[in-house]
């Protein structure tokens, strides 16, 4: 058996006799990363993103005209296991009224606290969307209680809207990886064929199949992992370019840091699978060939 | 013949879809140590009985023996290791451009996996042979055809083959270049080497004085010194 290293050798010898076939192979794996981990970056912002709003849910149980509030608190601090309920009268709910319109609070002249109801807050930081779901089902049934008012709400559509997406970015790399293993083998098979002559002559000479495969092999790996590290940096440069603008046109992305759209293992899932597709795809490139040879 | 048969070929047949046999009812023997022309006009099978010698091939019928192995029950993953003992040599050489000579004849040893002190050595001493010493460092295409072909003979003999088959060695060069890679043969079976020769060049038979197997439209027509004889008058 020869050499591992003369293995790299041939590979990278082959690579740069054949730059156009390498570029080719490298930008198609480049641009089947860049879109699976693109997808993937937006989809693992959009859930932290959701994680950090989701995490401020507070949900209000406003109270039928007449109903015991001091009750309906009590109620409601043995149903919320610990968290924090403030009892709102009609009186604190006005006066929070008046100072949130601020300079306009003056329409509110004349505005007696009876039309307000009272109600029951409770917070629940840190809880995720299902934990605040299931505890405002259990606090629509305190004593008098007349609505409960999930503040959060839009964001299950939002979360509704990500599972789905997720389902979709699962779809989308199962075509992309086997659309893109069956371009690159082509690109790849094109390498081969215009390596016909040297692969007869090492067939001739007394190679095996496996000395004459591995370094296209290796070939492939390396250029999987050199498509999908450009796609990385690309996804790195997108990000340190768009996130700032973002945050300064709408003031909501402040928490998506590199570390929160890109983390490393989604880097690395991207570096393995950009090599997990190159070595598929010479696989299939080479072994159809010696097959055929 | 000349000691035990190195290459057998029982009424073997070897045809291609929708054409006429490109081989029929052919058999013969090589011996060990024997130096073998074939000979016969172009289309006349001389290199389709040659590839299947090396297993590039496979016979369409009958029965052929390389070593005392039948070619037919060698699985695939072990023809490399057949061909290992086996050199050979094309009209066109079949060098690779980019390498140069040294790593042309390298090659064989490092497919067999040899650590490059046992390449180099080896190497060195068949470009000696094939006065081709000052040329190592050279690419084929900067080299005359004669030197090209002589880098092929020496690519094939580097590992000692057991059996050495040329397909019109000859066949683009000059008279003189020629004689050249014929002495390189010559003195391969001199050491003992099996070698079948195919070619249409007539001059070599009567040149050299050795066995001849004429084939004519796939079948053998003549086996012996016949041939030659009737060339000769």
């Amino acid at each position: 058996m020869a050499r591992p290293l003369s293995f790299v050798r041939r590979a990278l010898e082959a690579m740069a006799r054949g730059p156009f076939m390498t570029a080719v192979a490298v930008g198609t794996i480049f641009v089947a990363t860049l879109v699976t981990g693109l997808f993937a970056a937006v989809l693992t912002g959009g859930e932290r993103l959701l994680a950090a709003w989701a995490g401020d849910v507070q949900i209000s149980v406003y109270l039928k005209p007449g109903a015991d509030l001091g009750a309906a608190a009590r109620a409601a601090e043995a149903l919320a296991g610990g968290r924090v309920v403030d009892a709102v009268t009609p009186a604190e709910a006005l006066r929070r009224l008046r100072a949130s319109l601020g300079p306009e609070a003056p329409v509110l002249e004349g505005v007696g606290p009876e039309v307000l109801p009272a109600s029951v807050e409770v917070r629940a930081p840190g809880a995720s969307l299902a934990e605040a779901r299931a505890l405002a089902g259990r606090l629509g049934t305190i004593p008098g209680a007349q609505e409960v008012d999930f503040g959060n709400a839009w964001l299950e559509r939002v979360e509704s809207l990500l599972r789905r997406l997720r389902w979709a970015g699962l779809a989308l790399f199962g075509v992309l990886s086997l659309g893109t293993a069956v371009l690159v083998s082509n690109t790849l098979r094109l390498g081969v064929f215009a390596r016909r002559d040297e692969i007869e002559i090492m067939k001739l000479v007394g190679a095996t199949d496996a000395y004459v495969e591995i370094p296209f092999l290796i070939e492939g790996v390396l250029q999987g992992i050199c498509g999908a590290g450009l796609a990385v940096l690309a996804l790195l440069a997108a990000h340190a370019l768009l996130v700032p603008r973002l945050a300064a046109a709408a003031g909501v992305v402040a928490p998506l840091g590199r570390a929160e759209v890109l983390p490393g293992n989604l880097v690395l899932a991207l570096l393995g699978g950009g090599a997990a597709l190159g070595l598929a795809a010479s696989a299939l490139a080479v072994g159809r060939f010696l097959r055929k040879a | 013949m000349a000691g035990e048969a190195l290459v057998q070929l029982f009424h073997v047949y070897k045809q291609y879809q929708g054409e006429a046999p490109a081989l029929a009812d052919v058999t013969i023997e090589v011996g060990r140590g024997e130096f073998v022309f074939l000979t016969g006009p172009s289309g006349a099978g001389k290199s389709t009985l040659l590839k299947l010698v090396f297993c590039a091939e496979p016979a369409t019928g009958g029965q052929l023996l390389v070593f005392g192995r039948n070619v037919a029950k060698i699985p695939p993953s072990q023809v490399p290791y057949l061909r290992r003992a086996i050199g050979v040599v094309f009209q066109d050489f079949k060098l690779l451009p980019y390498r140069t000579v040294y790593e042309n004849v390298a090659f064989p040893l490092e497919v067999r996996g040899l650590g490059p002190r046992d390449v180099g050595r080896k190497v060195n001493a068949m470009l000696r042979s094939v006065g081709l010493e000052l040329k190592a460092g050279k690419f084929p295409l900067s080299l005359s055809g004669g030197e090209q072909q002589r880098v092929a003979v020496a690519r094939a003999l580097v590992g000692d083959p057991a059996l050495l088959l040329a397909d019109e060695p000859t066949g683009n060069l000059d008279p003189e270049r020629t004689l050249e890679v014929m002495e390189l043969i010559q003195a391969a079976s001199a050491r003992g080497t099996t070698v079948v020769v195919a070619t249409h060049d007539r001059s070599l038979l009567e040149r050299y004085k050795r066995r001849v197997i004429a084939l004519e439209a796939g079948r053998v027509i003549s086996d012996g010194d016949a041939f030659r004889r009737a060339v000769e008058a």
